[in-house]
């Protein structure tokens, strides 16, 4: 807990310190004030806390040692119950979030700077929905990964790696919209955008209308190829521990 | 002075084994070569993009930025591959498993540095090569100064990272629960000795010079090697860059002998 808001202080000092050298030394963006890429930032931090809820590791330490077996066992769905369980987690992310939000902005208020309000209740009610597919997105990615582990018995780098991969893609730290337009283009059209970027931008009102609703539409499709995706793998592998007899 | 033979004995043997396990643990070797380009691969990358549309940082452009990465790596990476285990010593006290370091006749500092498992210099081959690209895009102009500043900078630079690693580890005699201590330590140092100490304010910049020295590992090197040193708001003192061996022999002795202190503490406890 301590360290969790501990880092976030740290974190939200740091991206201060370096996006008001960036702007005082480069001048204005057009599109994204400063005022803009520090909500960004502190949004991205807060929301992260939510997102690395890793529910599913459960599931790996269990696959590893084989006590899988008996969960599969019970009456109840093993996804689903794991999906209670992140839920459960990021239930108490939202109190980190209560504590660490008024440290940032009191932190950011020392240096004269101040974070945006949603620009309208419906903008704030559209962010809390797009964090909650994002969320969703994040979870089937995480235990698709877990599922992994039916075969390969230890997946702890390889989840790392995508981890590293995904917060880049997602926008956890630079925006998409700093990227060289092409791979802007790219990064938005990957799922990773649904989890950090899509939410954020619309937290600032980046988009309006008809695009904030095609941004939302897009994170719900991929919730749905996730979890798919994630349950479909997740039959083959259960039969395989069937077959192995645990 | 004890005879030195049977260090370099054990030394030896200690290196010979972790190649054994590099022969047994191929698959795990590649796994985590992997992991090493992806980890550092995507910190470059934040660099490149974050500098995107912003090029110029307190007077660094990004493959300056990215120089001052590749020269902390190489420096980090050093440490971790001569020092990695002394990570493990909170772990060994906290399990009851000091003890044998007392009771065996060699230092117990060596014994920990010198504890086979699965250490091979390939960070540091993978750090060097980068930095041999790096070097080309900052176009560094190489004499006998540059080499023998650069050499100062990664061994000083790593053992000031030893010795703040030897420092926090060494808490564990008295504390036995110390992560949140490590988590800021550790996020001093890789976080933000990415960028230049310049765009911090004078708390941090005072922390990261003196307390946790980790600018000497990069900043004040970088500054020199890359003429930062006339550059009106930011210029630094070129003399900085050179004093990275000094504060390193400086902070590994205070360490060594706050060291001792707790393995005092540990003898007295009997636990």
């Amino acid at each position: 807990m301590f360290t969790h808001i501990g880092s976030i202080a740290l974190r939200v000092y740091l991206y201060y310190a370096l996006w008001s050298a960036l702007y005082a030394n480069n001048g204005p963006q057009q599109s994204f004030s400063f005022k803009d890429i520090i909500t960004y930032s502190v949004l991205a931090l807060l929301v992260g806390l939510i997102y690395n809820v890793d529910g599913p590791y459960v599931v790996r330490e269990k696959i590893r040692e084989g006590n899988i077996a008996i969960d599969l066992m019970r009456p109840i769905s093993v996804p689903l119950y794991v999906f209670a369980d992140t839920v459960g987690q990021a239930g108490f992310a939202l109190v980190q979030i209560a504590v660490a939000l008024p440290i940032a902005i009191g932190l950011l208020a020392l240096t004269g700077t101040h974070i945006s309000a949603p620009a309208s209740p419906l903008i704030a009610l559209a962010f809390l929905v797009s964090v909650a597919l994002g969320f969703l997105v994040n979870f089937f990615l995480d235990l698709l990964m877990a599922t992994i582990t039916f075969w390969t018995m230890e997946i702890f780098g390889f989840q790392l790696m995508v981890q590293f991969i995904t917060s880049l893609l997602a926008g956890a730290v630079v925006p998409l919209q700093f990227f060289p337009s092409p791979v802007t283009a790219i990064a938005q059209a990957s799922p990773f955008a649904a989890i950090y970027n899509a939410p954020l931008s619309i937290y600032l009102g980046k988009y309006q209308g008809p695009e904030l609703l095609s941004t939302l539409a897009l994170q719900a499709v991929w919730v749905v190829v996730f979890a798919v995706g994630a349950l479909a793998l997740w039959r083959v592998g259960e039969r395989r521990v069937v077959v192995q007899g645990g | 002075m004890a005879s030195l033979a049977p260090y370099w004995r054990t030394y030896a043997e200690f290196w010979r084994l972790n190649f054994l396990t590099l022969a047994e643990y191929r698959a795990n070797f590649f796994v985590w070569l992997v992991f090493t380009l992806v980890l550092h691969g995507s910190a470059i990358a934040t660099i490149w993009l974050t500098m995107n549309r912003f090029p110029i940082m307190n007077g660094w452009t990004w493959q300056q930025v990215v120089f001052l990465y590749a020269l902390y790596w190489l420096a980090s990476s050093l440490n971790g591959t001569l020092f990695f285990t002394v990570g493990d010593v909170p772990w060994h006290i906290r399990e009851g498993r000091f003890d044998r370091f007392m009771v065996r006749p060699l230092d117990p500092l060596f014994q920990i540095i010198s504890q086979p498992g699965q250490i091979w210099p390939d960070e540091l081959i993978v750090a060097t090569i980068f930095f041999a690209i790096v070097q080309g895009l900052v176009h560094l102009q190489w004499t006998i100064g540059v080499a023998g500043l650069l050499l100062g900078a990664m061994v000083g630079g790593a053992f000031i990272d030893f010795a703040i690693q030897l420092a926090v580890a060494t808490l564990a005699f008295w504390v036995v629960r110390l992560d949140t201590l490590r988590w800021v330590v550790m996020s001093l140092e890789t976080d933000f000795t990415r960028y230049p100490l310049s765009i911090y304010n004078r708390v941090v910049r005072f922390t990261l010079s003196f307390i946790f020295p980790f600018a000497f590992i990069n900043y004040f090197p970088a500054s020199t090697l890359l003429h930062k040193t006339a550059q009106g708001d930011y210029a630094v003192n070129p003399l900085l860059g050179w004093l990275t061996p000094l504060i390193g022999a400086l902070w590994f002795t205070a360490a060594y002998l706050f060291w001792r202190r707790g393995l005092d503490h540990h003898q007295s406890t009997g636990s």
